[in-house]
């Protein structure tokens, strides 16, 4: 940390304020006046969200944008009063809840409503209005009662969506299937200037140039939820999401990034950091500090399921062995190193050693299992993954073993390929205990249509025993959850490289109560 | 032909609040002072009407105050300028020493344009400054001129730590390759890859010279480009004009049969490393 050499506090006062005003839950009536401007564009081009539900809450999101790429996205930098109403039904005959919230260009006209008093596990219907302008209507779901029993939970999760790299089908897919909840773990947008894309207008500046200041990493977030597919999937079920690297740049690693002296990197994190918190459904203590964000939490759906969100990223030591796919050692082995950081390791063993769900969730970035990469006896493992942070996953696995954390599931992305694996006490030891399994998602788009089984993946199934399952084309995973059994459902798209793809279940991966790991794969 | 790429003037810093008082901006006095500085580099530009010939600003904001903060710094151009981007907005941080945050503006103006005297008006928090631009005349395209030079250029793909414009830019110096100058392909090891240059209008040429990647560091035997050929489009389609095989020279001049041509493509086939095609500067020329 730089040493400050003023009253170093926070965020400045105006950013700050305006935010509070902003997500603070305002029970106001809906016939509190609007008195603005005639604007007859509509402001809800980038749709409507929701997330991180409660027994009691949600947070409901919009962004005003009525030029959503121009600078302010085409707003004065007036700020301005926006409607929201939750209601029981569709139509909102029955409203239970509304207010108005002020927002302004410090937020990038973003509104986050902190909706407090709803009841759990129901479903409400919400929207916003603007100068007599109304948004979609989003639908989404409080979590359970603290105690309450569950039958069944469905949820989906989901990462990488490289724009240009091809069509939202696996989100069209998602918001027609009822899930209460969607997980993203990261990359939601990519910070990287590219050259040539699938979609109509890559190539222009919005999506060539890379992303640095406040202004561009924006205008990235304004171009990728533009996409109707995507809006529809936020409007259909409350999101819980965590960022991985391309949110701010590739592989970066808590202040180190090879393409900036740690100061200035700084800058580029706050900027980054700002951007997410202004475009995801997420709440006030979420709100970044600068180049800081309390990202971990936790969120508890009743005695059925309990989810460490993790961050992987901004607490990291640098990549071992300057990153890159190389043999484990003593760097990978060091126990001076960590993915998680002292303090989220800490709350993430602390909150098992408490927990009382049948399922105990990791929602997080990258693979927590083994990835040997290469054929034959030599090991070539990823740095960027748990495998470089060797004695951070042997705290954290062997951690939950020790607490007697009951059904450990990881659920993860970043690998741009479905991997289904047992997570084992020691890699080294095959025949070592199974703790719990592991499901990462393939990747929405990024890497255009792949194919069923690659040479890449095929050596992970020959190198990696505890490996159950891979594949290498695009999708999501939608999974049931009761007290009995969790499935995983592997969705795959046959092409993301045109328009309607067709979307398929490729697989489903079973786990049961009482039985760590992957129990039956249906393919 | 050289043409000047800006007036080069100091990269000074000017405070904002410093021109707060000065008599020639009046308005400022009334502003509120600002905690944050902004300063310009150049601090006057020169700009030409060629399309593949961006003069470029760089804009630097610093807190000065005693808190971390986010700023907007909003960019207004007179007259014809093109700007790259009319905002900037950072988080700067209120640390010991200042950490001075950069972004950089490309700025463009038409072919047509006018020459003469214009500006940009750059504010933050209400205090402005203005940069004076001027509009030089566009250099001479004549018999023995570079007809490449600051053209369009397209190309079937540019690598993202390179820019398209960078082999019309007048600058054929492979020793500044890192500094942008030069146009690399984006796809490694794939093979052909092409860099046109569309000109002004349709001239007769019959000679190109081509730069390829030629440094101390990279000398053209490894990783210049090594096959290609040079083609003219004529009445809306590509003829191969001449073709270089096997090349190891970091400078090849070819010359062909006079050619009417609307445009002129490399058509590039290898590289000596069979990664990527590198061009420093093309040049073509006419009798």
């Amino acid at each position: 940390m730089p040493t400050t050499r003023r009253n170093f506090l926070t965020v400045s006062g105006a950013a700050a304020a305006l935010a509070l005003s902003g997500s603070l839950p305002e029970i106001k009536t809906a016939a509190a006046g609007w008195t603005g401007r005639v604007d007859r564009r509509d402001p809800f081009t980038l749709g409507v969200a929701s997330g991180d539900p409660l027994p009691d809450a949600v947070v409901i999101w919009t962004r005003l944008a009525p030029d959503p790429l121009a600078p302010f996205g085409g707003m004065d930098r007036r700020p301005v009063e926006v409607q929201w109403q939750v209601a029981e039904d569709e139509r909102f005959h029955r409203i239970v809840r509304s207010g108005t919230a002020r927002t302004g260009p410090e937020a990038s006209h973003s509104v986050h409503v902190d909706v407090r008093g709803l009841r759990p596990w129901r479903q409400y219907w919400y929207r916003f209005r603007v100068n007599g302008q109304l948004s979609p209507v989003g639908r989404t779901k409080t979590a359970p009662a603290y105690d309450a029993v569950v039958p069944e939970l469905s949820l989906a999760f989901a990462s990488c969506q490289a724009w240009w790299e091809g069509w939202y089908t696996a989100y069209a897919d998602m918001a027609k299937r009822d899930h209460d909840v969607v997980f993203f773990l990261g990359d939601y947008i990519y910070e990287f200037g590219i050259d040539r894309g699938i979609r109509p207008h890559s190539n222009e500046p919005y999506i060539t140039q890379q992303t640095v200041t406040l202004d561009e990493y924006r205008q990235r977030y304004a171009a990728y939820k533009m996409d109707p597919d995507l809006q529809d999937a936020h409007a259909r079920a409350p999101w819980i999401v965590t960022l991985d690297d391309h949110e701010v740049v590739d592989n970066w690693a808590d202040e180190a990034h090879p393409s900036a002296p740690p100061a200035q990197f700084r800058v580029r994190r706050a900027n980054a950091f700002r951007a997410y918190w202004e475009h995801m459904p997420l709440r006030l203590a979420q709100l970044p500090k600068g180049p800081d964000m309390q990202l971990y939490r936790r969120i508890r759906y009743g005695r059925l399921a309990e989810f460490n969100v993790l961050d992987t990223r901004q607490y990291r030591s640098d990549q071992a062995y300057g990153d890159g796919t190389k043999a484990p050692g003593p760097e990978t082995k060091d126990p001076a190193r960590t993915i998680t950081g002292d303090a989220q390791e800490k709350w993430l063993l602390d909150g098992w050693a408490a927990s009382q769900t049948r399922w105990n969730v990791l929602a997080h970035q990258t693979a927590i299992a083994r990835l040997d990469t290469k054929d034959g006896p030599e090991v070539l493992v990823p740095m960027d993954t748990w495998d470089g942070y060797e004695a951070s996953r042997n705290r954290i696995l062997g951690g939950a073993v020790q607490r007697k954390v009951r059904n450990l599931v990881s659920i993860a992305g970043d690998l741009h390929r479905s991997v289904a694996s047992d997570l084992k006490l020691d890699f080294d030891d095959p025949a070592s205990a199974t703790v719990g399994a592991e499901f990462v998602g393939t990747s929405i788009t990024s890497g255009i249509d792949g194919q069923d089984l690659d040479p890449g993946g095929a050596t992970l199934l020959r190198e990696n025993a505890h490996m159950k399952f891979g594949n290498f084309q695009r999708g999501y995973v939608s999974c049931s959850v009761t007290p009995q059994r969790w499935i995983s459902d592997y969705r795959v798209v046959d092409k993301v490289s045109v328009q309607g793809g067709t979307v398929s279940t490729r697989a489903k991966l079973l786990v049961e109560d009482g039985r760590p790991g992957i129990a039956e794969v249906q393919k | 032909m050289r043409i000047p790429r800006q007036t080069v003037v100091a990269a000074g810093t000017i405070v904002a609040a410093a021109l707060l008082g000065s008599s020639s901006m009046p308005a400022a006095t009334s502003s509120p002072s600002s905690d944050v500085a902004v300063s310009v580099a150049p601090e006057q530009l020169s700009v030409v009407g060629l399309p593949c010939f961006p003069s470029t600003l760089n804009l630097t904001m610093t807190n000065t105050g005693s808190q971390d903060r986010y700023a907007d710094l909003t960019l207004e151009p007179t007259g014809p300028l093109q700007l790259s981007r009319t905002l900037f907005s950072s988080w700067l941080p209120a640390v010991d020493p200042d950490q001075p945050v950069s972004a950089p503006v490309e700025v463009r103006v038409p072919r047509d344009t006018k020459p003469g005297a214009y500006k940009i008006d750059v504010e933050v928090d209400r205090n402005r400054l203005t940069v004076p631009v001027t509009v030089e005349p566009l250099p001479s395209k004549g018999p023995g001129d570079n007809l490449a030079l600051g053209e369009q250029a397209t190309a079937s793909s540019t690598h993202g730590n390179f820019t398209l414009c960078g082999a019309v830019d007048g600058d054929k110096d492979p020793e500044h390759w890192d500094t942008l100058t030069g146009w690399n392909d984006g796809t490694r090891a794939v093979f052909p890859d092409t860099y046109d240059v569309a000109l002004s209008a349709p001239a007769t040429v019959n000679r190109v010279e081509l730069y390829t990647l030629d440094s101390v560091k990279y000398p053209a035997r490894l990783n210049g480009l090594r096959d290609w050929d040079v083609q003219a489009k004529v009445g809306g389609a590509w003829q191969t004009v001449a073709q270089v095989r096997g090349n190891t020279l970091g400078h090849v001049t070819t010359t062909f049969d006079p050619v009417q041509a609307e445009a002129v493509r490399i058509l590039c086939l290898d590289g000596n490393d069979h990664t990527y095609s590198r061009i420093v500067e093309l040049e073509v020329y006419g009798t």
